[in-house]
């Protein structure tokens, strides 16, 4: 037996008018998220079936329909949105209300038959059911977050960056040097700057604890001709050359 | 010893062959002993439905302990939990589908909660982020739309992506309404999609086979497929193809008995659908015109249609998914000939030789870089193939026989039937003809180069093989009335099958240590921490080249604009590999586009996985490459090393430019 009436219609114009308003006042995810995924992936799919007229006779049925419609109509609505140049979150939340607004209107005004599948009654479904679902869903959920954590722990490769950038990059007349420690034990560092093979700048026992960042911006004298940056990180326990990067100071 | 006189002996020897083909017949032939048990009206037993989300929950639990072990290096505990965890996942709900007393709503949710479970098994690999090659090209283009407001923005690393961005316009969406990344509105969007294709699937195999149970089991047979699991599970253009195809082929097989209006719009919502597809992924609008068109022809030959209607109606929309795919890439000047020849020539070219060498008098040439699976993986895979291939023999007759016309006429006089152009059903006709796809995509799957089209070949041939494997297991293995061996067995070899959906997906699908040119194993912190730095330091939008992994985490986490050539007709590849730096790389990167080099050190470790640093058409190395090619760059006047983290090196090349 199915369901005979249009208030399906009227829920969803009133979903998409709260998606509307939703969007333009917050930044929640959550409410955004409640509101806008049904919308895109369900509400407006079945509206468009209403006004179809297309029937289907079980709930799997329509549902999927519905999903494949809405995928449809956003399809559409991401080519008129680029159209009119507003492919913004506000343009996709006018576009999903005039189609669910328009398709509702024009299957009440054609005085379609609603004939929706009827939900299925589960017969035979107890407490413990329930429950056990419940488990599972917790149990699965905690396994997301235990992946989410391990994958967080994962480092194979402990190293220390190390970087210099031009003045294209780091501002008019300086150089930005720059040293990360990546290893899982602070590093102490001693590190030496030269221009055009001439010493420039030292600077002696950087210390630096695991993921801890060091920069230095240095103003550099612009001759007439390009020079060559150099800076190398000596490890201040061998004092042994570490790493060495360079840059090119253009000419004037 | 007496002598035999001659006729004598050929009734012996044609008594011996009788008694010999019979058995085989009888197993292959086309009569029905299934009986309509599922047709009884049965009601869903929670009991068993709440203990296997239960298990599994566990067995996923088991899935994420085994990556977990294997990110810390633990390969014999990944090993044993991932497996377990698969195996619990894989084979309790597949034998309780294919069981013969199942109630259809039953059947219908342990598809969906199979489906959904081996989803998430694929996420939990990378619960944070897309890790697929195709994927960050799909990311890189939703980042792009959603950043510039704007479609059709070109991808440098999918020349066809701008003309196919339905993926990318469908989860900007999602994420401009909601706020969420692209990576939990992409994965949102594939779950879905994941239950829409398995609901559709399910809808248009019973619509065709009339039977719930059949297409319980041929859904679970369609999960074998090789790019069921994964490839199909992508934040790519072909997971939501695939969906629209299975859509608009379901609604197709629902549509065929209404006539009048609701005909018409039923044929309107498939006209929508495949209007979408058009947008969303040539080759599975290449799947719906061969469907829908090899549906229109067989309609066609049908003799005594009681609707000549359907003629037209199948016709009709044969037109649509022809026409439609053909404007849209006349409108975009998409030249997809272009894109997918060069891979279609290869693999042919490749199956070929693999022939040639068979029957050649001379010893094979085996593929020295042809990645190796672990050998149980392997057994699995080639058990599943067997399986499906026996399913296959049994099932593909009595296929034809339930698309013959229902009467008095069975057995060889329902084949005859068929062979006389009278069938029933011509989308169970056509259906049992594409499984005849599978073994030629097997064979494909057996040379390197032919391996991507095997696989592709595969996704839509599955969805023959799904319906006559299901065919044959209900009305040969199982039968009316079955014993229990017939109850267990079948829906034993089931599960194999569906396990080797799993084992012939990927290489290795447990999470690990870094490899070199392996896709998703290459991606770990240091090589995205080292994109990140660029996109902090240097700003987005650098033109960067570097190998194929870094290009990807360059263009994804970094925002560059990362290039596989260094300048027209030079490759990347071509000037990283070379042991000094000629004096035509060196005009190609003074006068290119290219601003930085990444180096990744770590590539002179090992040879690739996957047989390529770069790009899958470079020639095969024997040896890795050398740091010091590498590393050639060093001393070059004009070439400055502006970052080093001891494995990664990034090279300022602007001053060939004389920008700088």
């Amino acid at each position: 037996m199915g369901i005979h009436s249009n208030k399906d219609l009227s829920a969803a114009c009133a979903w998409a008018t709260a998606m509307v308003a939703v969007v333009a006042v917050t930044d929640s995810t959550l409410l955004r998220t409640i509101l806008g995924g049904p919308m895109v992936l369900l509400i407006s799919g079945h509206v468009v079936l209403r006004a179809f007229g297309v029937r289907s006779t079980s709930l799997p049925e329509h549902l999927a329909y519905a999903v494949g419609a809405s995928l449809a109509t956003g399809i559409a609505g991401g080519l008129v949105l680029n159209a009119l140049d507003i492919l913004t979150p506000l343009g996709w939340a006018a576009w999903f209300w005039i189609v669910t607004v328009g398709a509702s209107l024009l299957t009440t005004i054609r005085h379609e038959d609603s004939d929706l599948p009827s939900w299925p009654r589960p017969t035979g479904l107890r407490l413990w059911h329930g429950i056990t679902f419940a488990i599972a869903v917790l149990i699965t959920t905690g396994a997301y977050a235990l992946a989410v954590r391990d994958e967080a722990d994962q480092q194979q490769f402990k190293y220390v960056e190390f970087w210099m950038l031009p003045p294209v990059n780091a501002g008019t007349d300086r150089l930005t040097i720059g040293v990360r420690n990546a290893e899982p034990k602070t590093e102490r560092f001693n590190l030496e700057v030269t221009l055009s093979g001439r010493p420039f700048a030292i600077f002696r026992s950087l210390t630096l604890a695991p993921g801890d960042t060091w920069t230095r911006e240095i103003p550099v004298p612009v001759q007439s001709t390009a020079q060559k940056a150099e800076a190398r990180l000596y490890r201040q326990d061998d004092n042994r050359l570490y790493r060495s990067v360079s840059a090119l100071v253009p000419g004037t | 010893m007496a002598l035999m006189p001659a006729d004598s002996v050929a009734e012996a020897r044609l008594g011996s062959l009788q008694g010999w083909v019979q058995p085989v017949l009888a197993v292959i032939g086309p009569d029905l002993y299934g009986d309509s048990i599922e047709t009884r009206q049965r009601s869903t037993s929670f009991g068993f439905v709440a203990v296997l989300c239960m298990v599994a929950a566990i067995a996923l639990l088991l899935v994420v302990e085994g990556h977990g072990a294997g990110r810390r290096g633990d390969a014999a505990m990944a090993m044993l939990w991932f497996w377990s965890g698969v195996v619990l996942l894989v084979v309790p709900i597949s034998l309780r589908v294919a069981w013969p007393q199942v109630a259809r709503g039953e059947r219908f949710f342990l598809l969906f909660l199979l489906v959904e479970a081996l989803f998430y098994y694929k996420v939990v690999h990378s619960p944070t982020s897309f890790v697929g090659h195709d994927e960050f090209l799909h990311w890189i283009a939703a980042a792009d739309l959603m950043t510039a407001h704007k479609l059709f923005l070109s991808n440098p690393l999918l020349q066809v992506g701008p003309s196919y961005l339905a993926l990318e316009i469908v989860t900007a969406a999602i994420a401009d309404l909601s706020g969420l990344s692209i990576f939990a509105a992409g994965t949102l969007l594939l779950a879905v999609l994941k239950g829409t294709f398995i609901t559709a699937l399910f809808l248009f195999y019973e619509k065709i086979s009339g039977s719930a149970r059949i297409a319980a089991i041929g859904c679970l047979v369609y999960m074998s497929c090789s790019t069921f699991v994964l490839f199909e599970s992508m934040f790519s253009y072909e997971s939501l193809g695939l969906v629209f195809c299975a859509l608009i082929f379901s609604i197709e097989a629902a549509s065929q008995h209404l006539v009048g209006a609701p005909r018409l719009r039923a044929v309107g919502l498939i006209v929508l659908l495949l209007s979408a597809l058009a947008l969303t992924h040539h080759l599975s609008a290449a799947y719906a015109v061969i469907y829908l068109g090899a549906v229109a022809v067989f309609e066609a030959l049908r003799r005594d249609n009681p609707l000549r209607s359907e003629t037209k109606y199948t016709a009709f929309v044969a037109i649509f998914a022809i026409a439609l795919p053909l404007i849209w890439m006349e409108i975009r000047g998409t030249h997809i000939v272009n894109y997918l020849g060069p891979v279609v020539e290869e693999g042919v070219k490749n199956l070929l030789g693999k022939f040639h060498h068979l029957f050649a008098d001379r010893p094979v040439i085996s593929d020295a870089s042809a990645p190796a699976q672990p050998f149980g993986m392997r057994a699995i895979t080639l058990f599943a193939i067997l399986f499906t291939a026996v399913g296959l023999a049994t099932g593909f007759f009595r296929s034809l026989a339930l698309a013959a016309p229902r009467g008095d006429r069975t057995g060889r006089l329902a084949i005859k039937d068929v062979l006389g152009r009278r069938w029933r059903e011509s989308r169970l006709v056509f259906l049992a003809l594409l499984a005849f796809g599978f073994p030629i995509s097997v064979a494909f799957r057996l040379s390197i180069g032919g391996w991507e089209i095997g696989n592709r070949m595969g996704t839509l041939a599955f969805f023959g093989v799904g319906v006559v494997v299901a065919v044959g297991v209900v009305h040969y293995w199982q039968r009316r009335s079955p014993q229990s061996w017939r109850n267990i067995v079948p829906a034993l070899a089931l599960s194999i099958i569906v396990l080797g959906g799993v084992t012939s997906a990927s290489l290795n699908p447990i999470q690990g240590r870094y490899k070199v040119g392996a896709d998703e194993q290459s991606i770990e912190p240091m090589g995205i921490e080292t994109a990140l730095w660029t996109k902090r330091w240097l700003g987005p939008g650098n033109r960067f080249t570097s190998d194929r992994i870094n290009r990807l985490l360059l263009a994804g986490y970094g925002r560059q604009d990362a290039r596989v050539a260094v300048a027209d007709g030079v490759d990347a590849g071509r000037i990283f590999r070379a042991e000094q730096l000629d004096s035509d790389a060196y005009w190609a990167l003074a006068n290119g586009p290219i601003d930085f080099l990444l180096i990744d050190l770590r590539l002179s470790t090992a040879l690739p996985v996957l047989g390529f640093y770069f790009e899958p058409w470079e020639p095969r190395s024997a040896a890795p490459l050398s740091a010091e090619a590498l590393l050639k760059f060093d001393g070059i006047e004009g070439i400055t090393r502006i970052y080093d983290n001891g494995f990664i090196v990034i090279y300022d090349v602007r001053g060939l430019h004389g920008h700088s």
